[in-house]
């Protein structure tokens, strides 16, 4: 049982790359997308220096945003294309969830490889510790792919689409998002990372997914 | 031995009654055939039937050798055709079919998978090159039976699966119908064909009310 | 529910009766602290609407009743009005004693996020026009969204400063408040609960007819 779900996973990570892969339409426009927004604010401050901790809410807001614009398409399309109905029949809950949770991760980490490299650019952002930029980034992608793929399973059905992914993702990501901007601050402004705030996004990433798991075989074989 | 038996089914949508205490049992072993003009709910029937929908009132079991099946336990053993379901665009029909097996645990030599599309008359190549986005309707319900076939579920939910096919395909699915009843699996076939219903072994006329 | 209909209204009147004749001004807060007894009842009740709104979400889920789901509905309503109020008296409250509307005091973050889970939830609501489709769907968000509880519980007071007095229970039992104060504030707490369960169980009974 336990090697069946590891494979389901396999299969839906798989399957969903090949599919992402052939459509260079949506990358596109989520990168677009990012880059859009990023020279936004750089065009707007015409180089003003900001602080460290604005420095940091910028880039997390340009990163959830670009990310929302990625993630919401997880289960919409497959409602879309007609294909939510198979997936339903032969998918087991947790292998669906997991692989297109996985492809969400892999998503948001080139995503938000290339909007640090941007942001690094365009803002100026002084020497930063990289390790440290590195875990609190991959805790706040890990918590939003988390709970992105989730979310995005509940909008499936919805007669309004747009922006609903967004309302319902907010006041869950808030304690990922609100510890992130700290510590990307922190780090931003060159001083020392409190680990005990990062250890507690990881927890939060974690109770997101397992919670996310429990609930969603309620969702997956609904009648 | 399986069935799946309406046990006094009421749904309505909206101000619109469609069933009401419907009963009926459907037995493994045979063709069952739903009938009706369009709008008498012989598709909600299907749905009903596939557990992916629930009654109002009344319920909808699911029981083998007298032991209910739960929603997961049952899901597992079901292949459905539907006209509402399509393959992903962006892969290949083989690429669908492995996808849509390995879901279900079964994975096929390049061997059964050739012989699988000869069954449903598909040419290899087709099933390989292009996109199945670019491929026919017609030949997009192929691939879909061959997925039905491939799969060996015990249950079988079609809902008009001859729509789009020629003479030949519609050969294939009464033949495949036949045989799957004959292995003992339960078919449960939504259609307006006089002939598809001659096949039958038992027909339900709906609209219910 | 007959005796509550007879209850409520008198128990209202004391309430508001001890509260602007009986409740002496209070040191440093003057007539202002007036406020609070509407203040604080209505923050218990946005958080008690909440936690029994993912109550009876659990208990959709494992039943499939519809009326579960009409009561998880109906008191996340209850709690939306119950937090907009106690947002807007508590901006009210914060303007005149501290200076400001809005400080991001971490029970101002915490009721915020209260906010937003409540409108994201009858969004959610909204959109979904199948009935049986939207109770499981917003039954799982709601218990979904209880996951930032230990969060909004722990994590935020340590983030944010607080302006907030400390709790009327500190940590070691002991009360620090007035006596007449404090049974006010009970009783008012008292009343606005009975208010939360009158008005959640008269809502569902006259949406559903059938059920006793």
């Amino acid at each position: 049982m336990q090697s069946s779900i590891f494979h389901g996973i396999k299969l839906v990570f798989r399957k969903e790359f090949l599919a992402g892969m052939r459509c260079k339409a949506a990358w596109a426009a989520i990168f677009m997308f990012a880059l859009t927004t990023l020279s936004c604010v750089s065009l707007a401050l015409q180089g003003a220096v900001l602080e460290p901790k604005l420095q940091a809410a910028l880039f997390w807001m340009v990163l959830f945003f670009s990310s929302m614009t990625g993630m919401d398409r997880c289960f919409a399309e497959e409602e879309m294309s007609g294909t939510f109905l198979p997936l339903r029949l032969y998918g087991a809950a947790q292998a669906v969830l997991f692989g297109k949770m996985l492809y969400s991760f892999f998503l948001l980490l080139v995503l938000a490889l290339f909007i640090s490299i941007l942001f690094f650019i365009l803002l100026d952002v002084g020497s930063v510790s990289l390790p440290e930029f590195l875990a609190v980034a991959l805790a706040g992608v890990l918590g939003l792919s988390g709970a992105g793929t989730f979310l995005a399973a509940l909008t499936t059905g919805a007669g309004v689409k747009s922006g609903l992914f967004s309302v319902l993702m907010l006041p869950v990501i808030l304690p990922v998002f609100l510890p992130a901007i700290f510590l990307t601050g922190r780090v931003f402004g060159g001083d020392s990372m409190p680990f005990s705030h990062l250890g507690g996004m990881l927890l939060y990433d974690l109770l997101l997914m397992v919670g996310g798991s429990v609930l969603f075989d309620y969702f997956w074989y609904e009648e | 031995m399986m069935t799946i038996s309406f046990d006094s089914v009421g749904l309505s949508f909206g101000a619109q009654r469609l069933f009401d205490s419907l009963h009926a049992t459907l037995p493994s072993g045979q063709i069952t055939v739903v009938t009706g003009q369009n709008g008498s709910g012989k598709s909600t029937f299907l749905q009903l039937a596939a557990k992916f929908i629930a009654p109002d009132t009344g319920k909808v079991v699911a029981a083998e050798d007298g032991s209910i099946l739960q929603k997961d336990a049952f899901r597992s053993r079901l292949a459905m055709v539907t006209p509402e379901w399509n393959l992903y665009a962006r892969l290949t029909a083989e690429e669908n079919l492995r996808f849509f097996l390995g879901l279900r645990g079964m994975e096929l030599s390049a061997e059964e998978i050739r012989v699988l599309w000869e069954r449903v008359e598909l040419k290899w190549e087709d099933t390989r090159i292009p996109l199945a986005g670019k491929l026919s309707t017609g030949m997009r319900q192929r691939v879909k039976l061959a997925v039905l076939l491939a799969v060996e579920a015990d249950v079988w939910i079609l809902d008009e699966p001859c729509a789009n096919l020629d003479a030949s395909g519609w050969e294939i699915v009464l033949r495949a119908a036949r045989q799957a009843a004959s292995e003992g699996r339960l078919i449960l076939w939504a259609t307006n064909d006089p002939r598809e219903e001659a096949a039958a072994d038992a027909v339900i006329h709906l609209p219910w009310n | 529910m007959k005796y509550l209909s007879y209850l409520i209204p008198m128990l209202t009147v004391l309430t508001c009766y001890l509260v602007f004749a009986v409740v002496p001004p209070a040191e440093g807060l003057g007539e202002l602290v007036r406020i609070a007894f509407f203040h604080i009842p209505l923050a218990w009740l946005s958080v008690l609407a909440f936690l029994m709104s993912a109550w009876w979400s659990a208990a959709y889920l494992r039943s499939g009743s519809m009326r579960q789901d009409a009561l998880s509905a109906c008191s996340a309503k209850l709690g939306f009005f119950a937090v907009l109020l106690a947002t807007v008296s508590g901006a009210m409250f914060s303007k005149l004693t501290w200076g400001s509307y809005w400080n991001w005091d971490p029970r101002q973050t915490t009721i915020f996020v209260l906010i937003l889970i409540y409108g994201a939830y009858l969004t959610l609501r909204a959109a979904l026009p199948n009935p049986r489709k939207r109770a499981r769907t917003s039954a799982v968000y709601s218990l979904f969204s209880c996951l930032t509880v230990p969060f909004l519980v722990f994590i935020i007071p340590r983030l944010y400063f607080s302006l907030h007095p400390t709790p009327v229970l500190n940590g070691d039992g002991h009360v620090d408040m007035e006596p007449v104060m404090l049974a006010t504030l009970l009783l008012a707490l008292l009343d606005a609960t009975l208010v939360y369960v009158w008005l959640l169980f008269h809502a569902v009974a006259k949406e559903d007819p059938h059920e006793p």
